[in-house]
């Protein structure tokens, strides 16, 4: 059994639905990627996955009708897995409400606990202990106004129980094992005497202060130079290497997904259209969204001039899944088929959701 | 409002937009530049003390940059952040002022312009921007941001501009009923459109585009980019691009100049300057993007510099990038490599042949 396996995640901010049924499973030791463009669901599909989202109704929808209605969509989506997941139990605080939250539904089982039935307490107990994050920004993930040293023992005081001295002793043994020359006097320095790269290794320090065995990085080198990013991305490939922590790599840039991931799954729209190990999915992409990223991207490797076909439209012309293919208005290949109805994920190594893949192929 | 945005981006893919192939002319010997920046210096002054200020000393953020790019051609100005780059771009369009140097745009003698003659130049020459929507008035219409620069100018009648409006908006790909609409209202690549209509505007001769796609969605990203080789044929603009993404620049531009902390290092034709980098820096940049196929990032070879950007403040002394240089030699701390012609229109500042 897969380290984490996410199960039909649903998460809607009142109307609107970000994510809208994703299942995608992460092994030990592996590197998989969520990519995607903006709006796309990948970033709300991790926070919803630390428990990072501020809670909304879903407490309430728990109780109530919402498991038996999701279960009967998850069987007409025809994903195997979501047949037999059932409604979960009732969480012990799980009245609490607030307005303007997040409804998340579906399961994300790590390690045989589904962490999205846990009470925010026990959540919070494993989160930065079992599972941590990188995010994108890192000027302001860190707090300004605290030492770096402090933010990283902060970590260990809680989770490792380490405190004064040596926890200041890990803290710079956490540092150098990030590449941050000169540890001891880093550890002083506040966020902005700090290089953006510099900062991101310090997120990447403080993440993996406790050995996390998963590790979730969104867009962890989206804001940093070409030659930081490749310092980071070995760094991140390395912890995945000797550490065995598993990756889940969250990012836009098909360069990136080609050089680190095992697996990748393709968002669009909130549903995963294609997933599929690295070199199939480059080898033979088969969703037209897929097709239509990999045409969109200028290359290094290709000669000179080689002419752009971008995906026309832009993620504003949509329709809702349950009506036909999210992507149909953008799409070359469409057909009368595409929106007749929700298409299935169908295949299982590579799985794509496009009607029109076995006639065009 | 998804029928109406739908008819209003439907532009058609399947005909990608094919290069016009020119023969490949000497760079800057056959046709004259229609830019040129000589030696082109921007320093700003480092201020200490409250009451009493006083300089301490300077931030070279462009030391020294001399360039051509031809009549109709796209120069690329690529770098990291920090290098200078834009500062650079805001200098040939007198947005900064230049410390030293001089820059050339056809006849006219660019950094001795002052006050109103400035003014009325600055029709020649428009930028468009990184982030179009902090560069749009969010409480000014299409109509009003477009007709603008014209009013300014004191370019036609009411109605004329409003023709003319409409007549770019058709260019970059938007239909005449978003003349009413605020920027708030468009999406990212619709509001970079918009940012290139208001540059194209005044037909000016030269546009400097600042990072024009870095803020956009992939797929977005390559309809921008699309739009720029259309509109450069059809209004026979030439570009200055300034991009830190080496696989952009290489697919707008024709000439590449790679800078690094306020210096070209290396400049070439794009062709050859991706095919046989000379400059070690330029090999580490290359080396270090990732390339979109699984079997080629198995066995790229990368070359991972260490460290970050030196302070352009107080630049390393001899060559400046010799502090991350995995080639460094003693020379390259002794004695400023000279900037020479390596090849045929391939120029190159290191002590090395590589």
């Amino acid at each position: 059994m897969a380290l984490l396996e996410v199960e039909d995640l649903r998460v809607a901010f009142g109307a609107s639905t970000a994510v809208d049924g994703v299942s995608f499973a992460v092994e030990q030791g592996k590197i998989v990627g969520l990519v995607g463009e903006s709006g796309c669901g990948k970033s709300v599909t991790s926070l919803a996955v630390m428990g990072l989202l501020p809670r909304g109704r879903a407490a309430k929808g728990r109780k109530g009708d919402q498991p038996v209605q999701a279960a009967a969509e998850e069987v007409a989506g025809g994903s195997v897995k979501a047949a037999v997941a059932a409604p979960q139990a009732v969480p012990a605080g799980g009245g609490r409400r607030r307005g303007g939250g997040a409804d998340v539904s579906g399961r994300a089982v790590f390690d045989g606990t589904d962490l999205l039935s846990l009470p925010p307490a026990a959540m919070r107990r494993r989160r930065g202990k079992d599972l941590a994050m990188v995010f994108q920004d890192p000027l302001s993930s860190l707090n300004p106004v605290v030492p770096i040293g402090r933010q990283i023992t902060e970590v260990l005081e809680r989770h490792r129980g380490l405190k004064g001295d040596k926890a200041n002793k890990e803290a710079a043994s956490l540092l150098d094992r990030v590449g941050i020359p000169d540890p001891v006097r880093r550890l002083k320095e506040y966020p902005h005497q700090l290089s953006g790269g510099m900062r991101q290794r310090v997120l990447i320090a403080i993440a993996v202060a406790c050995a996390p065995r998963l590790l979730i990085a969104d867009e962890p080198t989206t804001a940093l130079d070409v030659t930081i990013q490749a310092q980071i991305l070995e760094l991140l490939k390395d912890l995945v290497d000797h550490e065995g922590t598993a990756l889940l790599m969250i990012t836009h840039d098909l360069g990136v997904v080609a050089g680190m991931c095992d697996e990748v799954n393709v968002l669009y729209s909130g549903r995963v259209v294609e997933s599929a190990p690295v070199r199939e999915l480059f080898a033979r992409p088969t969703h037209p969204y897929t097709v239509g990223l990999l045409g969109s991207i200028p290359r290094l490797d290709l000669p000179l001039h080689e002419p752009l076909t971008p995906i026309r439209g832009s993620i504003a012309d949509v329709i809702r899944w349950k009506d036909g293919c999210a992507f149909a208005p953008r799409c070359d290949r469409v057909a009368d088929a595409c929106v007749a109805g929700e298409p299935a994920l169908v295949g299982s190594a590579h799985a794509h959701r496009c009607v029109m893949a076995e006639e065009v192929a | 409002m998804s029928t109406e945005d739908h008819a209003l981006q439907d532009e058609s893919p399947q005909v990608p937009v094919q290069r016009t192939a020119e023969p490949e002319l000497p760079a800057a010997s056959a046709d004259p530049a229609l830019l040129e920046v000589e030696d082109l210096k921007v320093h700003f002054p480092i201020r200490r003390g409250v009451v009493v200020e006083r300089t301490v000393g300077h931030v070279r953020a462009v030391d020294g940059v001399s360039l051509q790019v031809a009549q109709g051609g796209t120069y690329g100005l690529v770098g990291e952040s920090g290098c200078g780059k834009t500062t650079f771009g805001r200098a040939v369009l007198r947005l900064e002022e230049p410390t030293g140097g001089r820059v050339r745009l056809g006849d006219d003698e660019v950094t001795s312009l002052k006050g109103e003659r400035l003014r009325k130049f600055r029709s020649r020459m428009q930028m468009v921007f990184q982030d179009p929507l902090g560069s749009l008035n969010p409480r000014h219409n299409v109509d009003m941001l477009l007709s603008e620069p014209l009013k300014v100018h004191g370019v036609g009648s009411k109605e004329e501009r409003r023709k003319l409006a409409v007549e770019t908006l058709d260019a970059v790909g938007l239909p005449k009923t978003v003349l009413e609409r605020f920027p708030h209202e468009f999406s990212g690549g619709q509001r970079q459109r918009l940012g290139i209509a208001r540059a194209l505007m005044l037909r000016p001769d030269l546009i400097v585009c600042d990072e024009p796609v870095s803020a956009l969605d992939v797929s977005i990203q390559a309809q921008v980019m699309n739009l720029l080789d259309e509109l450069q044929g059809e209004f026979g603009l030439t570009y200055l691009v300034i991009a830190h993404d080496l696989a952009v620049v290489r697919h707008l531009s024709d000439r590449v100049g790679v800078m690094y902390l306020g210096k070209l290092v290396e400049e070439a034709d794009s062709e050859s300057i991706y095919e046989h980098p000379r400059h070690p820096y330029t090999k580490a940049l290359l080396s270090a993007v990732p390339q979109p196929d699984p079997e080629k990032e198995a066995t790229r070879e990368r070359i991972i510099l260490k460290g970050d950007l030196p302070s352009p403040a107080n630049p390393p002394s001899g060559c400046r990038f010799r502090t991350r240089c995995p080639w460094a030699q003693d020379i390259c701390a002794e004695q400023e490599p000279e900037w020479r012609e390596a090849a045929s229109g391939h120029k190159v500042a290191c002590h090395f042949d590589l």
